[in-house]
């Protein structure tokens, strides 16, 4: 069936858990975007056909005229997959700009895996131009993700840090395991990132 | 009559305060981040709001710094400072949500001069740059592969007519809305004057976005 292949990679973009990435099926993806340059040698097969026996391209409706029809609209819907599929990663990866790019440089190895060359390009260069956007506005944007209750909260650190971290209003030993009473603002970037948590309670 | 024109009197008084709180900027840009959170488009930008704020939040981390320089009760400063954190999270959620919408509707925003123009100059930039940057992405992994006629961004292939691969906002979402004085007829756009007639203040309906979209703009809604 034609169009098949693309309706695959869709629906494994689908069933993917959402807001997660899977593996970047660049396999899939090339068979489809072969698929396409097939039907487009057809498409092109049966126009040039259809001139040779010398019959009006725009107005004539036979089988040639329908089959190209079908090979058109088969590509159109490869496409459409194809750019569903790159379409919506993008919007996961911008989402992973939003949430770890701007204090980390680089993703962590996991989702490294699990992205395409471009994409990792696409995340470094979304995340300059966030970055870019919050110098000219003068403005962090990362920070402050939820409704403020209180100026400050209890942390537990989660990872080692190494001491003399320096924050808004004082420099703290952020060793593992101990806990600290932080400004939110200052904690939040760390609890982004996995190397602290929020107790709550 | 004494005790009615007494509760007469504070109402009157009370009313006096809402009005003028609801006049504040923060009550203002409390108003703007609303509205933009639940609209599906991204409105108008506040450029004069958020750079009274702006100076507003200054003006109050300096306080809070004198105070704390002071050594005023740390329990008043800290009340300070919770004020402050509460407008800063407003203007940098309300930031965010609109980048977040340009994120998404990006090629429409980019090639609608309405849309454009409701950004400030910061945000078309970045607009821009998102634009370029996602349509090298997408060059790069699919179109530059495809055939030569369906190679655009935009459109399906070269015999669209229209750019049918642009995702739109969904104008006909509902939305939940409260009127801030009574509107009749004239008030929505003519084309919806079957759909809807009048809106009683202070009410909260429930209702189709584009139904509302002009008031919207008036500033005779708000977004709940």
């Amino acid at each position: 069936m034609y169009a098949k292949k693309g309706y695959e990679l869709v629906k494994e973009f689908a069933s993917g858990e959402k807001g997660q990435l899977q593996p970047f099926n660049e396999d899939l993806v090339n068979q489809v975007i072969d698929q396409c340059a097939q039907h487009y040698l057809e498409l092109q097969g049966l126009i040039r056909k259809m001139q040779g026996e010398n019959v009006d391209v725009r107005e004539t409706r036979n089988a040639d005229h329908h089959g190209a029809l079908i090979h058109h609209l088969a590509l159109i819907r490869n496409k459409r997959c194809l750019m569903a599929y790159v379409y919506n990663r993008a919007e996961i990866i911008r989402n992973l700009a939003w949430k770890v790019g701007l204090e980390l440089l680089e993703l962590p190895e996991e989702i490294q895996e699990k992205i395409s060359h471009s994409e990792k390009n696409y995340y470094g260069k979304h995340s300059a131009a966030l970055q870019s956007y919050m110098a000219d506005v003068g403005i962090d944007l990362n920070v402050d993700m939820v409704p403020p209750k209180d100026p400050y909260i209890k942390v537990r650190v989660l990872d080692d840090m190494g001491e003399g971290i320096l924050l808004s209003d004082k420099t703290a030993n952020l060793a593992r395991h101990s806990m600290h009473f932080l400004k939110r603002t200052d904690a939040e970037q760390y609890i982004a990132r996995g190397l602290m948590e929020e107790l709550t309670g | 009559m004494a005790t009615g024109s007494g509760e007469e009197s504070t109402s009157a008084i009370m009313d006096d305060y809402e009005t003028l709180i609801s006049t504040t900027d923060v009550e203002l840009l409390k108003r703007a981040w609303r509205n933009e959170k639940a609209a599906p488009e991204i409105l108008q930008y506040e450029s004069s709001l958020v750079q009274r704020i702006k100076e507003q939040i200054e003006l109050a981390e300096q306080n809070v710094e004198m105070f704390e320089a002071d050594s005023i009760d740390p329990l008043t400063v800290s009340l300070y400072q919770m004020d402050l954190d509460r407008t800063q999270f407003l203007l940098r959620s309300y930031l965010r949500v609109r980048l977040q919408k340009i994120e998404e509707y990006l090629f429409h925003i980019l090639k609608t001069d309405e849309y454009l123009n409701r950004l400030s100059k910061q945000e078309q930039m970045f607009a821009r740059r998102c634009t370029d940057d996602l349509g090298n992405h997408l060059d790069e992994t699919v179109l530059s592969k495809l055939p030569d006629n369906y190679q655009s961004i935009l459109k399906q292939s070269i015999t669209s007519e229209e750019d049918d691969m642009v995702p739109v906002p969904r104008l006909d979402t509902f939305i939940i809305c409260k009127a801030k004085q009574y509107l009749s007829s004239i008030d929505f756009e003519p084309e919806y004057s079957t759909e809807i007639t009048e809106m009683e203040r202070d009410l909260l309906t429930f209702v189709c976005y584009k139904f509302i979209k002009r008031p919207l703009e008036k500033g005779k809604i708000d977004l709940v």
